[in-house]
């Protein structure tokens, strides 16, 4: 009976690599006629949503989908990236548009710290583990007042200035998160067709065979993860420019951490093109 | 003295209560091999029921055990058939996700019917125990009894009945049980119910302690994670203890480092239980290495 005894997962055959389909350019033609458009500002508010979280799932399938790294634990390194290039611009009148990097930089670290610390971890332990790992971040976040502004938040100044990212119309915003969402697309597609990218699945179907192909699964791991992670980051940047204010109980929030695996998962996992359209 | 002596009654008594709710969580977790994301909204569920007993029908929350515990036994075993039992056999992910859905269902349907309120029920003892100079909250008391007997019971139950022996069978090869005729499903089924069944135990228990909401499963089933894997997965003496350390770190944190931190302290310590002792306190070896359904 195959509910007695959990048989090898049946994987979904590989999905053409590297070639670019009809239906992804039109999706992106389309998103890209969302942004042109003089649209009603309800209606921006959700391509501004839809394309930053469509990024945001795609940068999650990266561990989760491709790398077999299913975390619930994504929101801690959104939160990681929006409250490095805040507290950069804020402290140190540093623009966002470099801050973002140092967010990433900042996720990406906390990405591959997680992805060491549950190294030995599998199925529901590593889940358990990641959750646990952005519970602490919360925590941290909303305690430490002097740096994060505890619970009562960050806020930036909504005065618009281009410098520092804080953009005077909703399309501007929109044109923004569709850059973001292509560039993890584009990022996505590059793996999808190199070396990494292959090392990544056969990490995650066979773990003992990709050792035996030469193939540190752990280093592959946990560059995937970091990878994710500041991709992630950089999501949590703009989500910052975008609400102009932070605080640990949303942007830590474990429903959030579900709801990027969620996205994701509607979308079909380890495939480029699902991500954006589980959004859409 | 009189102080930590107090912060360590207390923590054993509450993380007694905390392992209680955990029982459940750890018996599905060791024989099905799923994680329940949705074991909080459960337990929610269970202590709106003992809290409407009490504030609607004046039942004793202790009693209403009687008609909460039967209940949940069968949303249990409605909710396996329904959600759970679909996605066994496939990646983690499947299930992890139909009882997430699960549970973010039950939280807004909570959320629509009951309101954010929180619901209390009157104190249900009078005043608190003295034994020298530490005072002891009589609902605590009761409460940490009340899981001894049910881990005794449970205890014995696995060792000594057909179906515990059954149960025990399927956690060690469910192939190898099912050629002896033991129906695997079905004690997928009543193990799951069981697990319900055990929440809604808790509930009534916790009732007297906590208020209610529809949030209110996030955060135990956050504690009880921590004290399943902390345990052993699967295992009740682990689960036990497991919930004794979560309440002694929560309440010696709490107080001599700050309330907000007690939390972050034993989440640390999950995580450190998952480096250095990836099988729990008592758990089997190699279960967290070996991918349970990979």
């Amino acid at each position: 009976m195959a509910a007695s005894r959990p048989g090898p997962p049946q994987r979904a055959p590989l999905p053409p690599r590297g070639r670019i389909s009809w239906f992804e350019i039109v999706l992106f033609a389309g998103c890209a006629a969302f942004v042109g458009l003089d649209l009603a500002p309800a209606l921006q508010d959700v391509s501004v949503l839809t394309f930053l979280f469509a990024g945001l799932a795609l940068a999650w399938n990266i561990a989760g989908g491709y790398a077999g790294l299913i975390s619930f634990g994504h929101a801690a390194f959104f939160g990681t990236g929006a409250y490095a290039s805040t507290i950069l611009l804020l402290h140190y009148d540093l623009t966002p548009w470099l801050g973002i990097f140092a967010g990433a930089s900042a996720a990406a670290l906390a990405g591959a710290v997680l992805a060491l610390i549950c190294a030995r971890l599998k199925g529901p332990f590593f889940i358990l583990s990641t959750l646990a790992f952005a519970e602490v971040v919360r925590i941290v976040a909303l305690n430490w007042p002097a740096l994060t502004g505890g619970p009562e938040g960050l806020s930036i100044s909504p005065v618009p200035d281009l410098a520092n990212m804080v953009l005077a119309s909703k399309q501007g915003y929109a044109a923004l998160m569709f850059g973001y969402m292509a560039l993890v697309w584009a990022i996505t597609r590059g793996l999808e067709a190199s070396r990494f990218g292959f090392r990544l699945l056969a990490v995650r179907d066979n773990d003992d065979a990709a050792s035996a192909a030469g193939i540190n699964p752990l280093a592959v791991r946990t560059a995937a993860m970091a990878l994710s992670a500041a991709l992630t980051g950089m999501g949590g940047t703009l989500f910052a420019q975008y609400f102009l204010y932070l605080d640990p109980t949303y942007v830590i929030s474990p429903e959030l951490s579900f709801q990027f695996a969620m996205l994701s998962t509607v979308g079909g996992l380890g495939t480029a093109v699902g991500r954006s359209w589980g959004r859409s | 003295m009189t102080t930590l002596l107090q912060l360590l009654v207390s923590g054993v008594l509450t993380g007694s209560i905390y392992a209680l709710m955990s029982i459940g969580l750890t018996l599905i977790f060791g024989v099905l091999r799923i994680v329940n994301f949705a074991h909080g909204e459960f337990l929610m569920i269970a202590m709106y029921g003992a809290w409407a007993l009490g504030r609607l029908c004046g039942i004793n929350p202790y009693l209403a055990a009687i008609i909460v515990i039967p209940a949940m036994f069968l949303f249990g075993a409605a909710a396996y058939q329904l959600v759970v039992r679909p996605g066994l056999g496939k990646p983690h992910l499947v299930v992890a996700f139909a009882t997430m859905g699960l549970s973010i269902f039950l939280q807004n349907a909570a959320l629509m019917l009951m309101t954010a309120d929180l619901r209390d029920i009157p104190p249900v003892f009078a005043r608190s125990l003295t034994l020298g100079p530490i005072y002891i909250k009589d609902e605590l008391l009761l409460g940490f009894v009340i899981t001894l007997a049910c881990t005794s019971a449970l205890q014995w139950m696995l060792k000594r009945t057909y179906l515990g022996k059954a149960i025990r069978a399927t956690v060690q090869d469910g192939e190898a049980a099912q050629l002896m005729g033991i129906a695997v499903p079905r004690i997928f089924l009543i193990t799951f119910a069981l697990g319900s069944a055990l929440v809604g135990l808790a509930a009534c228990v916790m009732v007297p302690l906590f208020s209610v909401f529809p949030a209110v499963g996030l955060n135990f089933v956050l504690i009880a994670f921590v004290i399943v894997v902390l345990g052993g997965m699967g295992s009740i003496e682990g689960a036990l203890i497991g919930g004794v350390c979560v309440g002694v770190v929560q309440s010696l944190s709490g107080y001599y480092v700050a309330p907000a931190f007690a939390q972050l302290f034993f989440f640390l310590l999950f995580l450190l239980a998952m480096i250095f002792r990836p099988n729990g306190l008592l758990g089997q070896q190699g279960a967290a290495t070996i991918g349970t359904s990979e």
